[in-house]
């Protein structure tokens, strides 16, 4: 079976600074993975190098048998690979509606936009009673609902979150592990960039929908099973 | 009275056509974060064009103003294109552009006066004979303005509030990568900001050509005006920069009444200074 995402050599970084050396890696159409390693090894470059916001200086990027490397972004949104960014502000001047109407933007995601409207208002009540409040007056929680909301408003067929859990309480952690544990369920696969294993492993049988693997950052090539 | 009366009136038509000139600046501004120093230089070529339509053509002064606004808007997506696009990603992409835009500024004012010449032209007016406001006479191509600017302020306004691609325009404003990963086309959405706000400083210009003579130069005063609006108004919405634009109006008019035509822009720029000194963040901006 050919996987959803492949990832083949892939080189980037910024001007003159590569982060990424040769990296491969790949994801089938029914798993989930979490990534994780230290501060700064490159695991936010991955994701952007992903979704083109970087451009990769080598290497090819697959997804769903078609090669996406060096396409814009919103190609790369078009096809439904994608990307909720690393402490997203995302809009601060627009409300929280507003931004979710928005985050429709594509056009596979503006059919069928109301019901997963919907859909993430009930996986985030709290959104749903701060409708027009403006996202830069949102609390980091819910600023990450909000960042998470938007993703999903894109129709992803793949989706890849980083960090989000990042600072957030115990209990918020609990209440966002739930939820990204509900969205596994409902389909969707999903690349999960986190710093706290306990917490990737503790809603591991939520998130794995097939193989739940562990990868290291790029160089150790080393694939446990937990 | 009547005085104070038509001082109100001329205010108001100032306040127009700053709110025009200004909101254009104003949308570059908060999409690109880029001062367009050649936006009274659109304006200017706008008027040439829509002279040139209406009067050497001879296709009537709707026409007229038509082709200048949508020529200074395809003007201005060349622009965008040539001398802002290069920049984006530069550190100082806002000095760079301010240079890049005061050249085209330049280009554009020579460029005019070698196809136009040196001759004072004038458009007629889109619409003749006089209307009284207030006890006043003022001809019916003013009054046109003074509805004209109200209504394309609110449709502007509108466009980025409730429609998806103003929306987005907003977005790319606020955060370029969030922009991107929901699938706007940032370059795109840029292009877009520039026509639009380039399209209404020709239509300002178009209109401004039966009021004042279309000169090569015709663009600098215009533009002054828009920038101490735009700042005046706290570098941000599209409301705050529209109040500020009917307020400088009416204080100008004040002003060329109490301290004379000689005067007023120096009064106008001590007084935004004294503004900026007491509001750092513009009259209608936060704290
Ligand atoms: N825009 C940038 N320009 C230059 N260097 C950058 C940029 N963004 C990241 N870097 C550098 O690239 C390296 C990898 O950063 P990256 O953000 O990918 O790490 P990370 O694994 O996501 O770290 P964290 O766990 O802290 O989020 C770091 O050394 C960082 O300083
Ligand atoms: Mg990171």
């Amino acid at each position: 079976m050919t996987p959803l995402l492949d990832v083949k050599d892939v080189q980037a970084g910024y001007g003159d600074m590569r982060v990424l050396h040769g990296l491969s890696l790949h994801i089938g159409a029914e798993e989930s993975i979490g990534l994780f390693g230290p501060n700064g090894h490159g695991k936010t470059t991955l994701l952007k190098t992903i979704s083109s916001l970087v451009r990769p200086t080598a290497g090819s990027i697959t997804f769903d048998g078609i090669d996406i490397t060096g396409r814009k972004p919103p190609a790369i949104v078009e096809a439904g690979l994608i990307h909720a960014p690393q402490g997203n502000t995302l809009f601060g001047n627009m409300r929280i509606a507003e931004t979710l109407e928005l985050a429709a933007f594509s056009k596979r995601a503006s059919n069928g936009a109301q019901k997963r409207l919907d859909e993430v208002y009930a996986l985030f009540p709290r959104l749903a009673e701060r409708k027009t409040q403006l996202a830069k007056t949102l609390s980091g929680g819910e600023r990450q609902m909000l960042s998470i909301g938007c993703a999903l408003m894109c129709a992803p067929r793949l989706l890849m979150l980083d960090e989000p859990t990042l600072g957030l309480s115990p209990r918020l952690k609990e209440e966002l592990g739930a939820a990204i544990g509900e969205i596994s369920k409902s389909g969707v696969p999903l690349i999960v960039v986190e710093q706290d294993i306990e917490f990737l492993l503790s809603h591991r049988p939520a998130i794995s929908g097939g193989a739940w693997r562990r990868r290291a950052r790029d160089r150790p090539r080393e694939r446990a099973r937990p | 009275m009547d005085t104070l009366l038509a001082t109100l009136v001329s205010g108001l038509v100032l306040g127009s056509l700053y709110a025009l000139m200004a909101s254009g600046l104003s949308l570059v501004w908060t999409t690109l974060g880029v001062f367009n120093f050649a936006h009274g230089a659109l304006m200017m070529v706008g008027a040439f064009i829509a002279w040139t339509v209406s009067e050497a053509v001879g296709a009537g002064p709707v026409a007229g103003v038509v082709a200048g606004t949508l020529g200074a808007g395809l003007i201005g997506i060349v622009i965008e294109r040539l001398v802002i696009r290069p920049f984006y990603a530069s550190r100082n992409m806002l000095l760079v552009t301010a240079m890049t835009t005061l050249a085209v500024t330049i280009i554009l004012e020579r460029g005019a006066q070698m196809i136009w010449g040196p001759r004072l032209k004038q458009l007629p007016p889109l619409v003749d004979g006089e209307i009284r406001l207030f006890g006043n006479a003022i001809s019916a191509h003013e009054a046109l303005l003074l509805v004209a600017a109200p209504v394309i302020l609110i449709a502007l306004w509108r466009f980025t509030v409730s429609s998806k691609i103003g929306r987005s325009l907003r977005a790319v404003g606020q955060n370029q990568d969030s922009a991107a990963l929901i699938g706007v086309d940032v370059p795109k959405a840029f292009a877009l900001a520039f026509a639009i706000s380039a399209a209404l400083a020709g239509l300002t210009g178009a209109l401004l050509g039966s009021i004042r003579f279309i000169t090569p130069a015709m663009g600098s005063e215009p533009l002054t005006k828009a920038m101490i609006v735009v700042i005046f108004g706290g570098l941000g919405s599209l409301g705050s920069t529209a109040g500020a634009a009917y307020l400088i109006g009416f204080i100008e008019a004040f002003l060329v009444l109490w301290v004379g035509l000689y005067w007023t822009p120096f009064a106008l720029f001590l007084l935004m200074i004294l503004v900026l000194l007491l509001r750092p963040n513009g009259i209608f901006g936060k704290r």
